[in-house]
């Protein structure tokens, strides 16, 4: 019975993770890229220049500007600049929007110094790698539900793999490279069980997350339609008070941050929402700085807007908010310093290699059958034609992306749409190719021109802006410079990667010369 | 096994399709009940209550999924899920009744 | 971070080690028993110092956090780096138990 049990595991892991993984590569490799993107969003928009801190300065720059554009507005958002984003975001809502939902929202940046209105390259920098893997350029709340869906087969997938594979333990350590398939399926367990602790995290804590959307049910056993009352309890500092409509002038906020700092032991602010501001019931919200790895959604310190009083004190954590705390802030890792945000995005790709080789493999075992004849069933050829577009594809659309990026002109209107439009033409020429294509063929043709297109990042930099990589290595800007390493380092890998299968390749057709079948199937790579 | 999918007979592509409706309606059901039912039985404040039943939901959803495709038979899956759930709606009822809730 | 990144590498290393067929491939010969259970030991006891030093430098939240993060780099570092360099694996591992006393005591 035993044996039936794994056995079934294998099949539930195998379908699972192929029905999915196409999905899931895009959602890992997305919200990989998005640890860093900040750094991202500085390269993509390097006209915003980064100052040394000063935050009560950047504050009463940012309460100026809004005093003088958004004087009516419901609430204001301040996004103080750190040392990873050196914008001053400042936004603001006409109207506030229904219980639950995020209401609209116009945004400006300004300059952290002078407290002007920046002229960035509109771009959505980062934001979009960050926004796209959990909401899939889908409309709300769809894209979500997909996403969260996606995360509970993921986690099928992750425990079921563990089950079935037997050997867990004393293959712990074991990889060996050069032996065809029985490589990528130790690469396979290689990524997958040495991260594991990573990948578990990851995947548990998305579905946390999103746990209030898709698993509502206690909320309503417990608060029945006074659903809003839940949201107030657990994050205390989103309630919008009442319009008192008395005029009355909001307090300088500026010394309120050394205010809220003693409050945290210390800590510091990363953004104030004011309620009302200019009406006698304003209110000023200071959220603390990503700095601790448990999340607190409860320990925003408020003020009144009008007195500059301290409203509320802090209440204790309870655990169970602890714990949610500590999956949202393990996902987020906004903690993390250099070193350790490194440590994740290698964490990170190791995810999205543990799904791109299984994906390889799902496909390389069936395709062994079918050495001999000419063309793939139709199944498999599907299989193939997602395998490639999925992955080499998505690659190289991101390439375009950051391309785009540079060769855009700067004042065309909705350039940053048309960023992301480049991405997805590019991904769905991606599609087109390796249909058109021979699989092999499809793949280094596609592994080729994302190793071309990310060598040219650096390159079309360095042609376009004044920020090229010898600059920024001169004044240290490390952010940018990194950018330019990591896309030469991925183009080089990719051109490594084309070269690996086209070499494959040939021994292949070398070998079916003369020698017998056996050779073939423990030559043969992936495709 | 792909390549035999055409030969596959029809009552093994049925019980499959049972089988993974099984997992994800009747785990999803499962998990939400077992939800409710550690909100409503735990001695937490409401909201501590609410957030601890939804995050250990999850694992009940695993657990509902793998025990649909290990089972014997598809309808073993959709009966090891339909009785766990009407205890934990019995066992949740119960606690509206004795004015937990 | 650096002490506990030492310890799990060669930790790592020392477990590896233990397993009679990566023993043989390392160091030419299956080991005998006595070895392998002081192998093990050592390995263990290795991680578990690792655990100590992540949290001795930076508290228990980011400590553990730290701790995941280098065991899983150390592990792929060696796995990946097997089949290619086991000598180089060898030395690092050797490399590293020298310079964890110096890195204690940086970090102390």
């Amino acid at each position: 019975m035993k044996e039936g049990f794994r056995q079934a595991m294998a099949w539930l892991h195998t379908w699972a993770g192929l029905v999915f993984g196409w999905l899931l590569f895009a959602i890992f490799f997305t919200g990989t890229l998005a640890y860093f993107k900040d750094e991202i969003s500085h390269w993509m928009q390097p006209e915003i220049a980064a100052h040394s801190l000063d935050s009560e300065a950047s504050l009463a720059l940012a309460q100026d500007y809004l005093q003088q554009h958004a004087a009516g507005a419901s609430r204001w958002l301040i996004d103080l600049p750190d040392a990873r984003d050196p914008g001053l975001t400042v936004r603001w809502q006409q109207a506030p929007g229904k219980p639950g939902e995020r209401g609209r929202f116009e945004s400006r940046t300004l300059d952290a110094q002078t407290g002007v209105e920046v002229q960035g390259r509109e771009s959505m920098g980062g934001e979009f790698f960050y926004r796209f893997h959990f909401q899939l350029q889908m409309p709300y709340p769809w894209g979500r539900w997909l996403a969260t869906i996606a995360a509970m087969v993921m986690f099928v997938a992750l425990i079921s793999g563990i089950i079935t594979h037997k050997k867990i333990f004393k293959d712990f350590f074991t990889f060996r490279p050069r032996k065809g398939q029985r490589s990528w399926l130790d690469g396979h367990n290689a990524v997958g069980v040495l991260v594991l602790p990573f990948h578990l995290m990851i995947t548990y804590s998305s579905l946390v997350i999103f746990m209030s959307m898709v698993m509502p049910a206690s909320i309503v056993a417990s608060y029945g339609s006074d659903v809003r009352k839940f949201y107030d309890e657990v994050f205390p500092a989103s309630k919008t008070p009442e319009r008192a409509d008395v005029a009355a002038p909001l307090t300088a906020m500026a010394p309120l941050l050394a205010k809220a700092s003693e409050q945290w032991a210390g800590g510091h602010t990363a953004r104030l929402s004011v309620s009302n501001p200019g009406d006698a019931s304003a209110t000023v919200v200071l959220s603390r700085a990503g700095d601790r790895v448990v999340h607190d959604f409860g320990r925003a310190v408020t003020f009144n807007g009008v007195t500059g009083q301290l409203l509320s004190s802090t209440p204790d954590q309870p655990m169970a908010m602890a714990v949610g705390g500590a999956f949202y802030g393990l996902h987020m890792g906004h903690f993390a310093g250099p070193l350790l945000r490194w440590l994740y995005f290698i964490c990170g790709l190791a995810g999205t290699a543990m799904i791109g080789t299984g994906l390889v493999i799902w496909l390389g075992k069936r395709q062994l059958k079918h050495v001999k004849s000419a063309a793939l069933p139709f199944e498999l050829r599907l299989v193939e034609v997602l395998n490639i577009a999925s992955m080499a594809g998505l690659v190289s659309a991101v390439a375009v992306f950051f391309l785009a990026n540079r060769l855009l002109p700067v004042s065309l209107a909705g350039r940053a749409d048309w960023e992301v439009n480049a991405f997805f033409i590019v991904w769905g020429l991606s599609v087109v190719h390796a249909v058109l294509r021979p699989g092999r063929k499809a793949w280094i043709e596609q592994l080729t021109l994302g190793a071309a297109l990310f060598i040219a990042v650096p390159l079309i930099n360095a042609l376009t802006t004044p920020w090229n990589l010898g600059a920024t290595l001169m004044q240290r800007d490390w952010a940018l410079a990194g950018f330019d390493l990591t896309c030469l380092a991925t183009g080089l890998f990719l051109g490594w990667a084309a070269r690996k299968m086209q070499r494959t390749g040939e021994r292949v057709s070398v070998r079916k010369a003369g020698s017998s079948p056996r050779s073939i199937t423990v030559e043969q790579g992936a495709n | 096994m792909k390549g035999k999918l055409a030969t596959l007979p029809m009552s093994y592509r049925l019980a499959v399709t049972s089988r993974v409706l099984a997992a994800i309606f009747g785990g999803y059901l499962v998990a939400a009940l077992a939800s409710v039912t550690l909100t409503l039985w735990l001695p937490l404040n409401r909201a501590e209550a609410v957030v601890t039943g939804m995050t250990v939901s999850f694992l009940v959803y695993l657990a509902a999924v793998l025990w649909c495709f290990a089972c014997r038979s598809a309808w073993s899956a959709w009966v090891g899920l339909l009785v766990p759930s009407v205890i934990l709606a019995t066992v949740s009822g119960a606690a509206r009744g004795l004015g937990l809730a | 971070m650096l002490l506990a990144l030492l310890l799990t590498y060669a930790g790592f290393t020392a477990l590896c080690l233990s397993m009679p067929r990566h023993h043989a491939e390392l160091l030419g010969a299956k080991p005998s028993t006595r070895r392998r259970q002081g192998l093990a030991l050592a390995g263990w006891l290795l991680l578990a110092l690792s655990l100590w030093a992540a949290v001795a430098a930076s508290g228990w939240s980011f400590g553990l956090v730290d701790w995941f993060a280098v065991l899983m780099l150390s592990a792929l570092a060696l796995v990946l780096l097997l089949p290619y360099r086991p000598r180089l694996v060898m030395a690092l591992a050797g490399l590293s138990l020298l310079a964890s006393p110096v890195a204690a005591w940086a970090q102390c």
